[in-house]
């Protein structure tokens, strides 16, 4: 998947990788990070910031020199097609539309392509802080495959919740309802939706380009443990995918014991679905808000460990998301 | 898939052989409800899956695990898991199923060892 304009590859940016609630890294925990460098460190000095990037990359897990981040689910798929693709509006899209809105000042069409989950509170906090609705020259289309989409995006801005409500958007703004299993062409990009088991349902996309790279985007999707053979429908899904963004908010087994029918899923579901799609990479996503860096760390070993011992082909390459990754197709 | 059921006092033992994947996860359901049935009527009190020589087991075999937990509850049967092989115990502790199940180092007393 390339850049069209100018032969780039494609880029998938995690802005927001947190499930149910925002979260952040406490002043505590800032300091327990940098006195553990320190003590990695042992006195050692460094020339350059360059130099001290190399000792952090070298010498200090991801979870101690590092954050998953704690900004709710907001992926863009930045497929060079002229116009923005974002999957979600969780807290991460502030932090997107401030880039979007310096992008943009360098004559990239202020044309926003929004794809809905579902509505729940997690999923669409973000919209309200989006510099680009206050652009009367921007233009945006929210895709979704709840009829009600619009309802709750305009019922978050009534004032007993929000001080400024929807109607005062300065951006250009329109609703479209997808129908699930109907490829759907959005500027450029093929997109397909598939329902998904959660409360007041919620949907996942599959996004394929001209070259048939392809993206999925299954968050918020709990494969019920009495109803396994649904799961078909879902490897089809993933059929070849180059990049799957998967739920994996519960280890498995509490996904199927006291977080059953909360409407999320595992590690383990997801790296098989995966290796039964013969997609190429996983990344983990949706991370329990309860989790410090630490234990989702441990969570990405495990499932680095798992899709090893479960592997009957070829490899799955399984990617723990944060905010600010950037992977490129 | 090979199993096999054996009384030990209050347990039945149920061993099954080979992998637990999705190409049998549905078999090896079918025998975890055989060996549950089995326990009720016998009023065995436990279900103990023997797991020495189960090679390696998916995410459908473990939530089968589940489902027959479930239904081993409702007959009044509770089950146990034993003997795990290196690999075995390794996902029980990735998936957290060692926290859902008592794992054994060994089988009731009184097992052919």
């Amino acid at each position: 998947m390339t850049d069209r304009r100018t032969g780039e590859p494609v880029k998938v940016r995690f802005w927001g990788t947190r499930g149910t609630l925002p979260v952040a890294v406490t002043a505590r925990q800032v300091r327990a990070k940098i006195a553990n460098a320190l003590r990695i460190a042992q006195g050692q000095s460094f020339a350059s910031d360059a130099e001290a990037y190399g000792f952090i990359d070298s010498e200090i897990d991801f979870a101690a020199g590092a954050t998953y981040g704690g900004a709710t689910s907001c992926v863009e798929i930045d497929a060079g097609e002229d116009a923005f693709f974002i999957c979600d509006m969780g807290s991460g899209l502030q932090e997107l539309g401030r880039d979007a809105a310096v992008r943009c000042r360098g004559g990239r069409p202020k044309k926003y392509n929004f794809f809905l989950s579902h509505m729940h509170w997690d999923h669409i906090m973000g919209f309200p802080s989006f510099l680009p609705a206050s652009d009367y020259d921007s233009e945006i289309v929210i895709y979704a495959c709840h009829r009600d989409a619009e309802e709750a995006l305009r019922r978050q801005q009534e004032q007993i919740s929000f001080p400024s409500a929807f109607k005062f958007w300065d951006a250009k703004i329109r609703f479209e309802i997808l129908e699930p299993a109907e490829e759907t062409d959005v500027d450029g990009l093929q997109v397909t939706a598939i329902r998904q088991h959660h409360p007041h349902d919620s949907f996942g996309y599959r996004f394929r380009n001209a070259a048939g790279r392809t993206v999925v985007y299954s968050t918020d999707s709990e494969h019920k443990v009495d109803d396994m053979d649904s799961e078909a429908s879902f490897v089809e899904f993933f059929r070849g995918a180059d990049l799957v963004i998967c739920d994996t908010m519960y280890s498995l087994a509490d996904s199927n014991s006291t977080k059953e029918d909360w409407g999320h899923s595992s590690n383990l579901v997801a790296i098989d679905l995966c290796h039964q799609a013969n997609a190429r990479r996983l990344a983990l996503f949706h991370h329990d808000p309860f989790q410090d860096d630490e234990e989702i760390q441990r969570m990405h070993e495990d499932s680095l460990r798992y899709e090893k011992l479960s592997r009957d082909g070829a490899p799955l390459e399984v990617l723990c998301a944060y905010d600010g990754l950037e992977v490129s197709l | 898939m090979e199993v096999s059921y054996v009384p030990v006092g209050e347990a039945l033992i149920v061993a099954p052989v080979g992998r637990v994947d999705e190409a049998t996860w549905e078999e090896f359901g079918t025998h975890l409800s055989r060996g549950i049935d089995q326990a009720s009527k016998e009023s065995r009190d436990t279900m103990v899956i023997d797991l020495s020589r189960i090679e390696y087991m998916s995410s459908r075999g473990l939530r089968v695990l589940t489902l027959a937990k479930q239904l081993a509850r409702a007959a009044g049967v509770s089950i146990r898991l034993a003997l795990p092989t290196d690999v075995m115990r390794e996902i029980l502790a990735i998936s957290r199923y060692d926290k859902l199940f008592p794992v054994d180092r060994e089988l009731p007393a009184g097992s052919a060892k």
